[in-house]
């Protein structure tokens, strides 16, 4: 099934970013991975959707 | 169980000995961790010297430190000399043993105390429960069906169990707040960049903090004390002077209180409701506000702990799959998979949820909201029923917890018990939350609930 926030479905994803990455991990494993990869991904959702004007800071190091 | 205050008070009166007080430790542990199981090491060997070492000086009429005599012990992602630290993964096992104490662990020393050993955690600090496949599951002092949360378990029971009057432990998105909330202890989670973390296990270094856990206020506010300092080999280390806070718990008068409603009143089940009302009561706070991004700042903290810790363990994931926790390499694995630019975008709502609290904080001193969505749930549970719902229980523990660490604020956890302290009454913790660099704040709406006769360890 096709991601709201990506191309392709996660588990296209998962299977190609593994490859590229060097992993070499079975069936039942990837399929793990792809159900964790899902979970993050409807996360990012509500997150990717957030209002952000251009002008917004990151803060990769955080001083409060 | 004696306070860590206690116990120095009579060191120093000479009413007890350091190694008397070393020799009841042990004894406690021995008596007591078979079945609780939050110890992996002892250092009995090391403590002994120490001990002895008080003793002496005590005996030549030196002044004695702080702390002396006093014995805690570490969350195992913390260096101890000549201790291979295995930051709760049994990957770590085959690594040298650490060549120097971490910094906190030179502070404590420093101060007179005694470390008798480590304590059992979350892999790599990755999970709120502390089941760790490897090295057992912690079970909670006050029911040893249920857990002791995560992922510092082994340091909140340690002293919910009153083995020990102190310990330490870290807290990336909750790891010190929730299992002092489900174990009925104190827990201090600094400012990000209070304390130094040179020496610890990394696990999230843009969201990783330190703290202590103690059995009432004066003892945490303490050893925080102590634990203050520059540390120059933690580049998050804001290196400020050291801004004490134990003398002045009482006088804080007047805060203006605000209770985080909406998303930290969704995500908590009736007994975490009851907890922030009878807090709320005790403190006369009545105003309620929202954290209106809580939502997007959970999400976002859950993607950068993703990313980093993906980052952080990725080559050894490659080729060591099997020997990492069952629990949390699928997690590890898919976080390394994250596109950068979520990842970025995270960090720029960090910076919008940031300015927003501190906008909160121009109209409110302290922030009031549970620890935890409910209460110390059983060994072995998959889920929590919360609102008509089930949830994944390993990532929903951190759901209160997580969009305040990730703008880096000091938070006391305060051990309530809505269900009273009767027999099978189990505690659930309050996080009161206070602007960038006002422990003394936290500290004192801690105090306050304590004297109330509202939050007490036991």
């Amino acid at each position: 099934m096709r991601s709201c926030v990506m191309a392709h479905s996660p588990e296209d994803y998962v299977r190609a970013a593994l490859a590229l990455q060097g992993y070499r991990l079975d069936e039942s494993q990837i399929a793990d991975i792809v159900l964790q990869f899902s979970r993050i991904e409807a996360l990012a959702k509500t997150m990717l959707e957030w209002p952000m004007p251009n002008e917004s800071q990151a803060a990769p190091v955080f001083r409060p | 169980m004696t306070s860590a205050l206690e116990i120095a008070g009579e060191i120093r009166a000479g009413r007890k000995s350091a190694a008397s007080v070393l020799a009841q430790t042990e004894a406690r542990i021995a008596a007591l961790n078979p079945g609780l199981n939050c110890f992996t090491a002892t250092t009995f060997d090391r403590a002994r010297r120490e001990a002895a070492a008080v003793d002496a000086a005590r005996a030549s009429g030196a002044a004695l430190p702080p702390l002396a005599g006093v014995p805690y012990a570490v969350k195992n992602l913390f260096d101890i000399e000549a201790v291979v630290t295995l930051a709760g993964a049994k990957v770590n096992e085959g690594n040298r043993a650490a060549a120097a104490d971490a910094y906190l662990v030179s502070r404590l020393r420093d101060a007179g105390a005694i470390l008798v050993g480590a304590l059992n955690m979350d892999e790599h600090a990755y999970g709120f429960t502390t089941e760790n496949t490897h090295y057992g599951v912690t079970r909670n002092p006050h029911d040893r069906a249920r857990i002791c949360g995560g992922s510092s378990g082994g340091s909140a029971c340690a002293v919910a169990a009153g083995i020990v009057p102190m310990s330490l432990g870290s807290d990336t998105n909750g790891s010190i707040r929730v299992p002092a909330s489900l174990c009925g202890i104190f827990g201090l989670k600094p400012t990000y960049g209070r304390l130094g973390r040179s020496g610890s296990f990394p696990f999230i270094n843009s969201l990783d903090h330190v703290g202590p856990f103690a059995g009432d206020v004066a003892d945490l506010a303490a050893i925080y004390d102590v634990l203050q300092g520059q540390d120059w080999a933690d580049p998050a280390c804001a290196q400020r002077p050291v801004e004490p806070v134990a003398a002045s718990l009482d006088r804080l008068s007047g805060l203006r209180i605000g209770i985080l409603g909406g998303w930290f009143d969704d995500w908590a089940d009736a007994t975490a409701r009851k907890a922030v009302t009878l807090a709320a009561t005790a403190l006369a706070a009545t105003a309620r506000v929202e954290m209106k991004s809580a939502e997007a700042a959970r999400a976002a903290a859950f993607l950068i702990t993703a990313a980093e810790g993906g980052a952080l363990h990725g080559e050894r994931l490659k080729t060591r799959y099997e020997e990492f926790e069952p629990q949390s390499r699928a997690r590890l694995v898919a976080g390394s998979l994250i596109p950068a630019a979520w990842v970025v975008q995270a960090q720029r709502v960090r910076r919008q949820v940031y300015e927003e609290a501190m906008e909160l904080f121009r109209h409110f001193d302290l922030l009031l909201a549970p620890a935890t969505p409910v209460s110390a749930p059983l060994i072995g549970s998959e889920s929590l029923e919360l609102n008509g719902r089930s949830w994944p229980m390993r990532a929903s523990l951190g759901l209160l917890t997580q969009p305040i660490s990730f703008i880096g604020l000091p938070v006391c956890t305060a051990p309530l018990w809505p269900d009273g302290r009767g027999a099978g009454a189990m505690p659930l913790g309050v996080q009161l939350i206070a602007a960038p660099w006002r422990e003394d704040v936290c500290l004192s709406a801690a105090r306050a609930l304590e004297q109330a006769g509202l939050a007490l360890s036991r």
